[in-house]
């Protein structure tokens, strides 16, 4: 098994006034190449924290964390935006689509962003993506003409479009009904299997905990159980 | 393709940003404009009253080059007259290249005397056969603009110095002297030699006042001059040579000093003074003969330039501190649009937008609302001008009247007066907008996500 991220002696701190809020204490924590996790664990419990450090869009207070082998603390903020660009997917708990674009542009823009493709392959894969998240018909809205489920599915194309090696998603069904929930994260795992992409979800829905191939049990920022679900499994090739 | 299709949808996201704030936008816009549109109009206040300084000194007593010559037969003893008026003609003639037009003109100064009142005016000679130009630029002025009684038509003909003894004079000139067409007025002045000397002239026409300026000079034919001051034939007191283009003024001077140099001229220090302010200075040097001295229309209006400069230094302040309070406008603005702005920047960068890209962003941003705006700006204060400018409107205070050397107000907006003013307003935009858009740049996707 390949080693995707590497989490070692991680700690996270949050000043908040006189106080310090330890968000994550001492994670040590491997992900590995098409796996399925869950981060699961009661609110305040880190998880949110362990994902942003994970996107590279936050730095620990101490400890490593290797993405794709690279040591994030010994990259540069351009180097750490490539490697955002390039290799990861972000799925936001409030969707985070930008406005002043409609659902293809929101789908397209990592793509331009990336650089590199002809337009018509860009298209070629924009409206692939879209046509799997069942979003066709709406091609042409702006995110405030759709509903929730919807403008995550637009979350989910746009975080998938580039084929990223990690896909993190922090809780991709809080917003969603239980039908619309289970449907996406289908979804997902049907890319999971297709791509060998590694999924990081964090959420406290039983729904999803129970399709997952790993869980990770946070509690007051520390790591403290983990299991398999043997029936759902992951990508992963057998042991 | 790609950069251009990424420009593209920073464009797009930084005009829905302006569309998304319209009272914001509009207010900033407007400030701008109106900036703009003062810039615009200040300019064309200093453009009008340049140009038309320029006109009446090009008009009444400056060629775009001149060549003057000061004579002594003692050191003290000074005439201001060419000696080999023919020969100083041939190498101008030789070495100047793009001239419209080369004229001799004399230069004199005397009392005008009539029945009812004296002034002092300086007195040019002219072959009105050869001032083509001049013929051209001065207006008559209609009898009713100078006589209370007069007829609104124009009377006489600037032709009409073509006969012996006669003079043009400008309307304020005819007002004071009480003066119209067929009168006589007496010129009166000293010889160089010191013997007082008269000459009686006819008013063959009344052109229109050119601002100030034509207070003082009169025309009349160069004999006249000749006589006043006892001169001969082979004299001339200047030459003034007009351009094709006014703007190599400077480069033909230059060329013209070499070559009066090598034709073993003597010539003095280039001193950017009118020609009657060299006066002092040369009488009290200690030298004979024959000296040249070349000019260029603005050494010719020196003494006004100031006019010109203080209304662009007054311009230059006031927009200046317009603009200083439209940039922290600007610059605020700039900070609450990044506050309210701050997830989806975030969330950009979070994708995978550089720091260079987000703050091309707001530069973009900047520049669309500044351009936009300052451009309507510009489009308004060049309608205002032609309107000011069309209206004719009579400028109420003798003090500004004096000070724009015109009756009128004149604006002048010109493409580089506006190109000007809206690269300047855009550039003020644009680095007002930088440092909100660099602190934005700079911040951590995350905190900027839940800011
Ligand atoms: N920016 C911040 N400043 C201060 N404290 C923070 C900040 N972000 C998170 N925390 C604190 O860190 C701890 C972990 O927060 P985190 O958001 O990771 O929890 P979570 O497991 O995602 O919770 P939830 O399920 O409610 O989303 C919490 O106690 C939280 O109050
Ligand atoms: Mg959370």
């Amino acid at each position: 098994m390949k080693p995707v991220v590497e989490l070692a002696s991680v700690d996270k701190d949050y000043p908040l006034g006189k106080v310090t809020v330890k968000a994550l204490r001492n994670v040590d924590l491997t992900f590995y190449r098409g796996e399925f996790t869950t981060v699961a664990g009661p609110s305040g419990s880190g998880k949110t924290t362990l994902l942003n450090l994970v996107g590279c869009i936050d730095v620990p207070t101490s400890g490593e964390v290797r993405v794709d082998g690279q040591l994030t603390s010994e990259l540069g903020d351009r180097d750490l935006t490539r490697l955002r660009l390039e290799k990861l997917g972000f799925i936001f708990q409030a969707f985070n689509l930008i406005a002043a674009l409609d659902l293809y542009q929101n789908v397209e823009f990592p793509l331009l962003l990336q650089g590199g493709m002809t337009r018509k392959e860009r298209r070629t894969r924009v409206l692939e993506m879209i046509e799997r998240v069942d979003l066709t018909p709406q091609l042409r809205q702006r995110p405030n003409e759709l509903s929730g489920g919807q403008r995550q599915r637009v979350a989910i194309a746009r975080a998938l479009v580039t084929r990223p090696r990690i896909v993190l998603a922090d809780e991709p069904t809080a917003n969603l009904d239980s039908e619309t929930g289970r449907t996406i994260i289908d979804l997902m795992k049907e890319i999971n299997e297709d791509q060998e992409t590694t999924f990081i979800f964090s959420t406290h829905d039983p729904m999803v905990i129970e399709r997952a191939g790993r869980i990770v049990h946070l509690r007051d920022g520390q790591l403290v159980d983990e299991d398999t679900n043997s029936d759902s499994g992951d990508a992963r090739g057998a042991p | 393709m790609n950069s251009i299709n990424r420009f593209l949808i920073i464009v797009r996201i930084a005009a829905r940003n302006l569309v998304q704030a319209p009272r914001r936008t509009l207010w900033l816009a407007l400030a701008i404009a109106m900036v703009t549109a003062l810039l615009v109009l200040f300019q064309g206040i200093s453009e009008g009253t340049r140009g038309h300084l320029l006109r009446s000194a090009t008009t009444l007593s400056a060629g775009h080059v001149n060549v003057s010559g000061f004579y002594k037969t003692t050191p003290t003893d000074v005439t201001p007259l060419i000696e080999d008026g023919a020969r100083a003609r041939r190498i101008v003639e030789e070495n100047t290249t793009g001239a419209v037009q080369i004229v001799d003109r004399q230069r004199g100064f005397a009392s005008l005397i009539t029945a009812g009142a004296t002034m002092q005016a300086g007195v040019a000679g002219v072959d009105i056969e050869d001032e083509t130009i001049l013929a051209d630029v001065l207006q008559l002025a209609e009898e009713s603009e100078y006589v209370d009684d007069g007829r609104q038509e124009v009377v006489g003909d600037i032709q009409g110095l073509s006969r012996p003894n006669t003079a043009v004079i400008f309307a304020g000139q005819a007002r004071r002297l009480d003066a119209r067409v067929g009168d006589t007025i007496t010129l009166r002045t000293q010889t160089f030699r010191g013997q007082a000397n008269t000459v009686d002239v006819t008013v063959v026409a009344v052109a229109q006042d050119i601002g100030l300026l034509s207070n003082f000079a009169i025309f009349v034919p160069s004999r006249v001059v000749l006589d006043l001051y006892d001169l001969s034939d082979q004299t001339t007191g200047a030459l003034l040579i007009y351009l094709e283009d006014i703007d190599r003024s400077e480069e033909v001077m230059d060329t013209l000093r070499a070559a009066f140099l090598s034709e073993d001229y003597t010539l003095l220090e280039h001193q950017p003074e009118p020609f009657f302010a060299k006066f002092e200075t040369v009488s009290g040097e200690d030298w004979t003969g024959q000296r040249l001295d070349l000019t260029t229309w603005e050494d010719e209006i020196s003494f006004l330039t100031w006019i010109v400069t203080a209304l662009d230094t007054i311009a230059f302040l006031l927009i200046g501190i317009l603009a200083i309070i439209i940039a922290v406008g600007m610059m605020n603005t700039m900070w609450i649009s990044v506050r309210e702005r701050t997830p989806e920047l975030g969330t950009v960068r979070a994708i995978g937008m550089t720091r260079t890209g987000v703050l091309l962003l707001f530069a973009v941003e900047a520049f669309l609302l500044g351009l936009a705006a300052s451009l309507a700006g510009a489009a308004l204060g060049t309608a205002v001008a032609a309107a000011i400018t069309a209206a004719q409107i009579p400028i109420p205070s003798d003090a500004v009247r004096a000070i724009l050397l015109n009756d009128i107000f004149v604006l002048v907006v010109g493409l580089k007066q506006v190109l000007g003013a809206v690269i300047a307003m855009t550039l003020v935009m644009g680095l007002a907008a930088f440092f909100p858009a660099w602190r934005a740049s700079r911040m951590q996707p995350v905190e900027a996500i839940h800011r």
